[in-house]
């Protein structure tokens, strides 16, 4: 979305850390983060973001629950009180509560919650250029309340619209230093689709290889979306 | 006294009796997923994940499943990502989808994940997704509350995730059909009376005049063959009329040329094709004249109408045979811009009805359209495309339909795949599952209905 390649060849797209690879962020700005179930999470990312110390954002995300404490993630950027808004259709484990749960019922974290597949189809339709998208789910329930209705083939559609962000962060396998990217089993999730919703969008990956070292027919971001990589490790 | 509750585990058990040989089954989180451990080595069911998984088992230290279990991806399970994942629920490709509702009313409304302690936010999850776009959705769920409060209500008492949308519900005492009609007791479990269970559910029960104990057989189950043994054999119950989908770029590369002579062979009268182009590899600068291209079907007069984005041959002094069809009123023609007809298919596979986009506004092809402007920019409204056969050119695939393509050639091919009734793949090799790696699927066997092996003495010239 960036009007021009935002890095010249001779810079390149390597960052050699993670608040470098988030220079520009500001306060109020709207991120998108990747990661599902924790795999595919931007932890040194996000870890880069707490150090950065912006507040205001909002985070578009699968949710903050993850399965092991150790997992840096959306839950400890939101005790650090940067976020005031989070986009989700699964904000925090009904059972496990957590952070997000004691910043919502205090509130401090506005929560906007959405069912998955309609958050997924508007990031496309945003990476996609298309301004909006008719979809069937949710008809009948509070999804659909206060929205405009239209009925396709005798039933009720809602409208909604393209989303994007100012950042998307993303965690991949390998990259190589175009920004093609593989990712490794479901650790791929949500981060194809964001990459192409981010003004920059940011990969944390395991290794960078030469152009060439990722074989195209197993590419599934493509370089093009890519402004910036940092090593994880 | 009633008997004790069931374990969840032979909650699970029964539930798999709902699945069938070569069906595809998504899955929630919570309960749902005990279901991989009770079947026989998961196979003979696509389960699908909402975290990427098509085809699993557990367990795996890799990969983790929607509760974040460990489980094994099985020989031809394919990884993907979330709005593919959401592309299949919506857009009707799955068979059977199994949900954990906190609530269940008896019209079948439900209310996905939620506690005591959560009430007023919501977890809808995957699951309004799910519960859309299943032929069958099953809830699997405790009866009771700790507390002793019914989970089957007659109302639910919090805003719903699905309207009207479970079929069965599966409990640890009860089987119960859910819709307009109210409830209905089917199957009990052991040690329980229908009138034990009717006292511990908040809602009026009718008890089926076949009432019967539950049982809890795993069923055996085997993908089905898809198989075929020529392009003649894959595509001989094409109807009159057809529409269907044919990747066909420009040059030959992607384009499914033996099961278009199969289809040619059969002489089916008045198809609708849907195409990049609608025949130009013979007058192209990619083919040559004698190259196999949609021209085989015109010319044999069997087709009707041709949506496509190039439609005739780029130089008027070499028109392709449907353009001199078309000049003598023989086939009807709409016209698409590319990435509208790419998107109109997407659209198609993935259940969203329609779309607005940029491309054409303010053009000959706007014309007729709904325009609508959106944040300043102007828009017109496109719908989605689906077809009743697709035949599509892989490279590879394996014997459960998963595919691989070479180069260019993939083009139109995957989101054509996603958007018919019936898809069929021709390839140069089929291989055993496990042969394609679950990194480099790129059309899911969930997709392809059947496979032909484009003989190796096959030309695509005539």
């Amino acid at each position: 979305m960036t009007s021009a390649p935002e890095n010249s060849p001779a810079k390149g797209k390597v960052y050699p850390s993670a608040q470098a690879a988030l220079e520009g962020i500001a306060d109020g700005a709207s991120v998108l983060v990747a990661g599902f179930a924790g795999c595919g999470i931007p932890e040194k990312l996000l870890r880069g973001l707490a150090e950065t110390g912006v507040t205001g954002l909002t985070l578009i995300c699968q949710g903050a629950w993850v399965p092991k404490e150790e997992v840096y993630g959306v839950a400890d950027l939101v005790s650090n009180g940067q976020v005031k808004k989070m986009v989700s259709p699964l904000p925090f484990h009904p059972e496990h509560g957590g952070p997000v749960k004691e910043m919502w019922e205090s509130g401090k974290l506005e929560l906007e919650v959405v069912p998955q597949g309609v958050l997924a189809e508007r990031l496309r339709a945003g990476g996609a250029g298309i301004g909006g998208v008719f979809l069937p789910t949710g008809a009948g329930t509070r999804f659909f309340e206060g929205k405009e209705l239209r009925p396709f083939d005798g039933k009720e559609h809602v409208l909604e619209f393209a989303l994007k962000a100012d950042f998307a962060l993303l965690r991949a396998k390998t990259a190589d230093t175009l920004g093609n990217l593989e990712y490794q089993g479901t650790g791929r999730n949500w981060n194809p689709t964001m990459a192409m919703a981010g003004a920059v969008v940011v990969a944390e990956v395991d290794q960078v290889l030469e152009p060439g070292g990722v074989d195209p027919e197993v590419v599934i971001t493509q370089a093009i979306f890519i402004d910036r990589l940092v090593l994880s490790a | 006294m009633p008997g004790t509750p069931l374990e969840l585990d032979s909650v699970a058990r029964r539930a798999a009796q709902e699945l069938f040989s070569g069906a595809v089954v998504a899955l929630g989180p919570g309960l749902p997923c005990r279901l991989p451990s009770g079947l026989t080595n998961g196979s003979g069911v696509w389960l699908v994940s909402d975290s990427g998984f098509l085809g699993f088992q557990g367990p795996d230290t890799d990969a983790a499943d929607q509760e974040c279990q460990p489980v094994m991806m099985l020989p031809g399970g394919a990884y993907t990502g979330v709005v593919d994942i959401a592309g299949i629920l919506r857009g009707g490709h799955t068979d059977v989808a199994f949900l954990q509702p906190a609530e269940v009313a008896a019209n079948g409304d439900f209310v996905h994940w939620t506690t005591g302690a959560t009430q007023g936010l919501f977890a809808p999850g995957p699951a309004v997704d799910m519960a859309y776009g299943a032929s069958k959705v099953v809830a699997v769920m405790s009866h009771q509350r700790p507390d002793g409060k019914s989970n089957i209500v007659e109302r639910c008492s919090l805003p719903v995730d699905g309207a009207g949308q479970v079929d069965l519900i599966i409990t640890d005492v009860a089987v119960m059909n859910a819709g307009p009609d109210g409830l209905e007791l089917v199957e009990t479990a052991p040690g329980w009376t229908a009138e034990e269970i009717e006292a511990i559910t908040d809602a009026p029960l009718a008890v089926s005049s076949a009432v019967k104990e539950m049982t809890f057989q795993v069923p055996t189950l085997e993908m089905p063959n898809k198989v075929y043994s020529s392009a003649v054999d894959a595509l001989k119950d094409v109807p009159e009329g057809a529409t269907i989908n044919v990747d066909g770029f420009a040059g030959p590369g992607g384009m499914a040329h033996y099961l278009m002579v199969g289809l040619r062979d059969l002489g089916v009268k008045r198809l609708q094709l849907i195409s990049n182009t609608a025949g130009v590899a013979r007058v192209s600068a990619f083919g040559a004249p004698n190259v196999i291209d949609h021209s085989i079907l015109v010319e044999n007069n069997q087709v009707a109408k041709a949506t496509a984005s190039y439609p005739v041959s780029p130089s008027a002094s070499r028109p392709s045979a449907f353009e001199e069809a078309y000049n003598r009123g023989e086939t009807e023609l709409e016209v698409v811009p590319q990435g509208t007809l790419a998107e109109m298919l997407r659209c198609g596979g993935a259940g969203v009805a329609a779309f607005y986009t940029p491309t054409g506004a303010g053009t000959l092809l706007a014309e007729g359209k709904e325009a609508r402007t959106i944040d300043g920019k102007e828009y017109i409204l496109e719908t989605g495309l689906r077809a009743d056969y697709c035949i599509i050119r892989g490279h590879k695939a394996d014997t459960l339909g998963n595919v691989v393509y070479k180069g260019t050639s993939r083009n139109f091919n995957p989101v054509m795949a996603t958007t018919a009734r019936i898809t069929v793949v021709e390839v140069d090799e089929i291989v055993e599952p496990g042969q394609l790696g679950p990194e480099e699927i790129v059309t899911p066997g969930i997709y392809i209905d059947r496979i032909v092996l484009r003989p190796a003495d096959f030309s695509a010239y005539l």
